[in-house]
């Protein structure tokens, strides 16, 4: 099969027309249009997409395997573990969201919960006091604060 | 002469405390970096990129932090060679030939003291060579109009797949795809707003340190899980060092002319450090022809490509410091880097920041020395973070990363971009996009529209302006060329390098 690049190829290809119209829609720049102007750098951008997603569509190469569907929902929570930490950082604070962060990637790449727990603990707190203490970028304590 | 006192001044600030801690600093974490399986030059230099920008460091300093990992990345990447047989990146490839049956003839020691010092030599071959042809280039390229500048820069989009690259097209493609993320924000020229869709947030365009953070380290996070969850390493013991001034002066000559070639393979564009080290290999083994033991151990099979390869990096760093081409993918995040300092690489940079770019190259001496000293008496401590399993590695580097991210500018929309370039990363590279285009052209977009628009206003619209002048001429034949020529070498490099990695 090669599906990857088809399918690559025709989402590019959208991508480039979407792209290109939009650049046709630009506003005319104050005091006139010029012979290039906002628009040309993008239109030939376009035309460079475009004629890379047809070849991909009409020459694609072999594909390389996709996960597992265990692993995409797999990849997609470690995705979304990362989303939830950039999240927490404020108001639960630092520490406790690396702790988090850190142990749930440790375990999901195999390691014992006690370990991870470990791992999390001592990163989280040496990180936190050398940005906090030696470069002096202060990261929130959050629930800690008191 | 002009040169030797540059080069002089440089040395005062490159052998200021401050200075020599940045690339002491610099070069431990690179080694670090670089020993660990999976994890590249480019790697490193992107995840301590955000660190460098939250501390406000000067652009000198900062440079001459991140030139130190990117030195210190090319050392650390033949540890996992020689001992796990897994290389860090590409260009470490070639160093397994020789170095893991070395270390499995329980000459692990020796073959770690060879490669450190056949990188010392290469780098500082390669940094003399810097000295010598960087500012000649520049002064060269003081010639260069709007017009030459455009096709100076499709020039280095074309040679950027370089020899192995797979597929031109996808090359084109991820450099379209970059560009094109570089033209969000509001036009300069005319204030008009692109695809900002009326949010504030992209009124500024998108910022590339996030960009290579997520592309790079949050990519190789989620590869990482897929792959190798779990596995620890399985490690080659290592033996007392055993090296006498015998053994160095036979790999003498082996490391200079790799060193040469590697510097070579460096400077031009698109070729880079896996072709320096192979180029640098098979010759060797050409030269030494039968009376070598090469694939089964010999210390020359295991200089060659290492002084190759620390050559080509230092090699690679003349484009980028006097055109603002970068030749590799961590030239590129170093271009990155510069870019965001408001320093702006070309020949200009040579004579209104000539502190600069001297303090570095000053510093590239330094850090090599640093590199050279620390790694003979310390490789045992570089071996014992090998036998640390990734499992708890990844996660710490990931959260080192997202920090870094966080303190720039203290918002979690930032790491939201980041995972989502992550995603975006992992799903182009398992289409075999390559990234570093990407990049390449979040970068160069607006100095490349800008030249396209300058030449054009120029010549009242003319689009034949910018086919005029000879040099102009001459940059789009080489571009056509890169594009054309790997298409055809390509293959044959990438199932030698195969050829001599299996049959060993």
């Amino acid at each position: 099969m090669r599906l990857n690049d088809r399918v690559f190829g025709i989402l590019m290809l959208i991508l480039a027309f979407g792209y290109g119209w939009e650049a046709t829609q630009f506003p005319e720049p104050f005091g006139g249009g010029e012979s290039v102007g906002p628009e040309t750098f993008p239109i030939i951008l376009s035309f460079l997409l475009g004629i890379s997603a047809v070849y991909l569509i009409l020459k694609p190469d072999p594909d390389e395997a996709w996960p597992a569907s265990k692993m995409l929902l797999e990849l997609s929570a470690v995705a979304l573990a990362i989303l939830v930490f950039a999240w927490a950082i404020e108001p639960i604070g630092f520490i406790p969201a690396a702790i988090m962060i850190v142990s749930y990637l440790c375990w999901r790449m195999g390691a014992k919960p006690k370990n991870c727990l470990l791992t999390g603990t001592i990163s989280s707190v040496v990180m936190f006091l050398i940005f906090n203490n030696m470069l002096e970028l202060a990261l929130p304590l959050g629930l800690l604060e008191f | 002469m002009e040169t030797i006192n540059l080069l002089m001044q440089g040395f005062a600030v490159a052998l200021t405390p401050e200075s020599i801690m940045f690339a002491i600093i610099g070069s431990i974490l690179g080694t670090l970096i670089g020993a660990l399986p999976g994890l590249g030059p480019a790697n490193g230099v992107a995840i301590l990129i955000p660190l460098a920008f939250s501390l406000g460091l000067s652009p000198t300093s900062s440079l001459i932090l991140l030139t130190s990992v990117y030195a210190g990345a090319m050392y650390g990447g033949r540890i996992s060679s020689i001992l796990l047989n897994i290389p860090g990146d590409e260009p470490a490839m070639m160093t397994c030939l020789d170095g893991y049956p070395m270390a499995l003839k329980g000459k692990a020691a020796e073959a770690l003291a060879i490669s450190a010092i056949a990188s010392f030599i290469g780098s500082l071959i390669a940094t003399i060579g810097l000295v010598i042809l960087a500012p000649i280039l520049a002064k060269f390229a003081l010639k260069f109009g709007p017009a030459e500048y455009f096709a100076l820069f499709a020039l280095a989009f074309a040679t950027l797949g370089g020899i192995t690259g797979k597929n031109q097209f996808k090359t084109l493609m991820a450099a379209a795809l970059g560009l094109m993320i570089a033209s969000v924000g509001i036009d300069i020229s005319s204030g008009v707003q692109r695809y900002t869709f009326n949010t504030l947030e992209l009124f500024e365009g998108v910022d590339f340190i996030i960009a290579i953070v997520g592309l790079f380290a949050i990519s190789e996070l989620l590869f990482f899980i897929e792959k190798h969850a779990g596995d620890g390493m399985k490690k080659v013991a290592v033996n007392r060092l055993k090296l006498t001034m015998k053994d160095v002066i036979k790999v003498l000559p082996s490391s200079i002319r790799g060193a040469l070639l590697g510097f070579v393979a460096g400077v031009l564009p698109g070729a880079g450090a896996s072709l320096g080290s192979f180029v640098s290999y098979t010759l060797e083994k050409k030269i030494v022809g039968t009376n070598g033991d090469f694939g089964k151990g010999d210390p020359r099979g295991v200089a060659a490509p290492e002084a190759g390869n620390n050559g080509a990096a230092s090699g690679a760093l003349v484009p980028m410091l006097t055109l603002g081409v970068p030749g590799s993918g961590t030239t590129a995040v170093l271009l990155a880097m510069l870019i965001s300092l408001n320093v702006t690489p070309g020949p200009m940079l040579f004579q209104q920041n000539a502190d600069l770019v001297w303090g570095v190259i000053a510093a590239l001496f330094v850090g090599n020395l640093v590199l050279l000293l620390l790694n003979i008496p310390m490789v045992g401590i570089f071996v014992k973070l090998l036998s640390i399993p990734p499992k708890y590695l990844m996660p710490i580097v990931t959260l080192v990363a997202s920090v870094g991210i966080y303190s720039v500018s203290h918002s979690a929309l930032d790491l939201y971009f980041m995972v989502a370039f992550g995603v975006v990363g992992y799903i182009l590279r398992k289409v075999d996009i390559p990234l570093v285009p990407v990049i390449l052209g979040m970068l160069l977009g607006p100095e490349m529209e800008k030249s396209l628009r300058h030449a054009l206003v120029l010549s009242d619209g003319d689009w034949g302006a910018l086919f005029n002048s000879g040099l102009s001429i001459g940059l789009w034949v080489v571009a056509i060329l890169g594009l054309v020529l790997p298409v055809i070498i390509g293959p044959i490099v990438r199932s030698k390098m195969r050829q001599a990695k299996t049959s060993d």
